[in-house]
């Protein structure tokens, strides 16, 4: 009896959904099988249309941001990135991203969400502090830099050069957020077990390890212990291959409570110029003079 | 058995272990290593810190005889130079090997950044140990030169230089209150002079001629000496401890109570007060001892052990402080901790180093003229 019940209703909605269908083709003036015909057009010529506009979504608000801010010589943008404390879940998506779109090996991390328990049981509260480089306008760690591998680039970005980098670590220790890390060569597949035709995928994993990262726009593998960048510090760099196509940095697009926010501060229409004018804005250790990039919304 | 058969041995010994390491370090690279990404400077950059404090110091008592011509250190200078410039390689072995790119070095001579701290340390220690080499060839060769005496004056300069720049290195780090000591660019320099007498203690004593008629009052000086600069340096400590203790800025107390009372409190209170100051200040100080050299060679391996250990205590207990708190449980992974303890890889490439100074000292003893005795020279 359930079972006919759900054939019923099975039926039902097979109806419904297909006299809607022809209903708002017929609407549209199409025909189904002009709509089938249509279906073999490539996404290049076909221009892709948002039905809510960016007002709605601040993630298309940002990317139109980050046009408009494209369309400006690069010396007159100030990129910039907003965390609101109130909207992060601690999920870590950012930092997986992170780790994903630039393929970091273990023990190298550009983002990590640090979590803090405040308060005393049974009255406590927990706090999640995503904590990428803070992209300081006066960085401590430039200056330190034996043989000027790290420096900030045109895009205002605290960036590695890691030819240059003789792997000092220097800076490391000059950086008051603890946001450089240093890649030792570690590799995900290193203590993973292997037996030919009884254990599998080692090698495929590791060569997919192995293979390229595109960070800065460059292609490098990870052949051995001595080709960079393993022996660098390496860090985060808001995504710099990103935005020069086009895209917001990997860590706020895929940020699910949408407490990342980017953009150019000097746009005054842009979604982050907005935040950073409110007065709950707040940035990490302020007292030392290192003029940071990002901004937290408590 | 002769001191230095057993020398001999023991450096044999050691640089066989220094193998394995060199082995470890070139086939895997960082991988075996116990510091990481955030106490990012381990043994290999507290021995060579050791080391070039060592140098500089050799260097300063060098100029005893070179330079400032005191009687009784004459036929003291060339070993002191010798044992300077074989510390300094050992102390830039220490630290190339810490590099993770040091095929690049070059580039801190041909495209560096002056205003690095660190550049100007390279540049001066290099100058430095160029120096050090003329210095020495002119003193086996020309010993009573006048470009030998400009030299050793510039040299005392550049010692006194290049140790500083170790001690502003480190304390231009705003980030790291532990360092951020306006004041460490002088006690470093004091600090190498005092590493430098404990080590001609124990060169003199295990290796200088016997039957020199100097070398009690040179014991005796170098050893009063080394126990004004232990007090001098103990002052230091105690200095930047209470106060830093007193003003109560979170990250800096919390890297003192790792020294006093955390992991390391045995390499403090045993090995840099008891065996490397206590000890030496006792029988360095009572003037009847300076007649038994075995002891007063011991007492500047003592020395010597007390200032390797506080060159390790000032770089690893500000690393082991996070700089945000809950950092280090924010994301794990190797290399990702705020615990440090050197591993076996580390170890192994420190008693190499070590034993590469202490074989530079014997070979260089016992196949190059460094060993003077004054008398022979009739200017006592």
């Amino acid at each position: 009896m359930k079972k006919r019940k759900t054939e019923d209703l099975s039926r039902r909605d097979f109806l419904k959904i297909t006299g809607a269908a022809v209903s708002f083709l017929g609407a549209l003036e199409l025909a189904p099988e002009k709509v089938l015909a249509s279906a073999d057009t490539s996404l290049e010529t076909r221009p892709l249309k948002f039905d809510v506009s960016p007002e709605d979504d601040q993630i298309l608000r940002m990317q139109s941001d980050l046009r408009r801010a494209l369309a400006k010589p690069v010396e007159e943008r100030r990129w910039v990135m907003v965390i609101d404390l109130r909207k992060c879940l601690g999920c870590h998506a950012c930092t997986i991203a992170c780790v994903v779109e630039n393929k970091l090996p273990p023990g190298v991390v550009y983002r990590p969400v640090i979590i803090e328990e405040l308060g005393t049981y049974p009255n406590v509260a927990m706090r999640f502090l995503p904590r990428p480089c803070m992209q300081c306008d006066e960085p401590p760690c430039v200056p330190v830099c034996p043989v000027n591998a790290t420096y900030k680039d045109e895009n205002g970005v605290v960036v590695i050069d890691y030819d240059q980098c003789i792997g000092c670590r220097y800076c490391v220790t000059a950086c008051p957020y603890g946001a450089r890390t240093f890649d030792f060569g570690d590799l995900y597949t290193d203590e993973t077990a292997e037996s030919e035709g009884i254990i599998f995928g080692k090698p495929s994993a590791s060569a997919y390890e192995r293979s390229a990262s595109y960070e800065y726009g460059e292609t490098r593998q990870r052949n051995d212990h001595t080709s960079s960048p393993i022996g660098n510090v390496r860090k985060c760099h808001f995504c710099l291959h990103r935005l020069k196509e086009g895209m917001l940095p990997a860590c706020t697009t895929t940020c699910i409570g949408r407490a990342t926010y980017f953009g150019d501060a000097n746009d005054q229409d842009s979604l982050v110029a907005d935040l950073i004018a409110s007065p709950n804005v707040m940035r990490l250790k302020e007292e030392l003079g290192t003029q940071p990039r990002v901004y937290y919304l408590t | 058995m002769n001191i230095k058969r057993f020398l001999y041995g023991l450096a044999g010994l050691a640089l066989l272990i220094g193998a394995w390491g060199l082995y470890d370090r070139f086939v895997f690279g960082h991988a075996n290593t116990n510091y990481g990404s955030y106490v990012v400077w381990g043994l290999w950059v507290a021995m060579y810190l050791f080391f070039a404090g060592v140098a500089a110091g050799s260097f300063m008592i060098s100029t005893l005889d070179f330079l400032f011509r005191i009687p009784i250190f004459k036929g003291t200078g060339r070993i002191a130079l010798w044992t300077a410039l074989v510390s300094l390689a050992a102390g830039l072995t220490s630290i190339g090997l810490d590099l993770g790119h040091m095929e690049r070095i070059w580039k801190v001579f041909l495209e560096g950044n002056p205003s690095s701290v660190m550049f100007q340390m390279v540049w001066g220690y290099t100058l430095f140990g160029l120096l050090m080499l003329i210095c020495l060839f002119l003193a086996i060769r020309m010993p009573e030169s006048r470009l030998l005496r400009v030299l050793m004056g510039i040299g005392l300069v550049l010692s006194l230089f290049v140790s500083g720049a170790v001690g502003a290195l480190l304390g231009v780090q705003a980030a790291r209150p532990f360092w951020h000591v306006g004041l460490f660019p002088v006690q470093f320099p004091v600090f190498s002079l005092a590493s430098g007498t404990a080590v001609m203690l124990s060169v003199l004593a295990f290796f200088g001629p016997k039957g020199d008629p100097n070398r009690r009052q040179q014991f005796w000086v170098l050893g009063i000496l080394s126990v004004a600069l232990v007090l001098v340096k103990l002052y230091f400590i105690w200095a930047d401890y209470s106060v830093s203790i007193y003003g109560n800025v979170p990250q800096n107390v919390n890297a003192v109570r790792e020294v006093l009372f955390g992991p390391y409190w045995w390499a403090f209170w045993i090995l840099q007060l008891l065996i490397g100051s206590l000890i030496p200040v006792v029988v360095l100080s009572q003037k009847k001892l300076v007649q038994r050299p075995m002891l007063i060679g011991w007492m500047g391996v003592c020395l010597l052990i007390g200032y390797a250990v506080a060159r390790g205590l000032i770089i690893f207990p500000a690393l082991t402080i996070p700089e945000i708190e809950n950092l280090a449980n924010a994301f794990g992974g190797p290399h990702l901790t705020f615990e440090y303890f050197p591993s076996l890889v580390e170890w192994a490439v420190t008693i190499g180093t070590i034993g590469m100074a202490t074989m530079g000292v014997l070979v260089g003893g016992d196949f190059l003229p460094l060993y003077l005795q004054s008398h022979k020279k009739g200017k006592v």
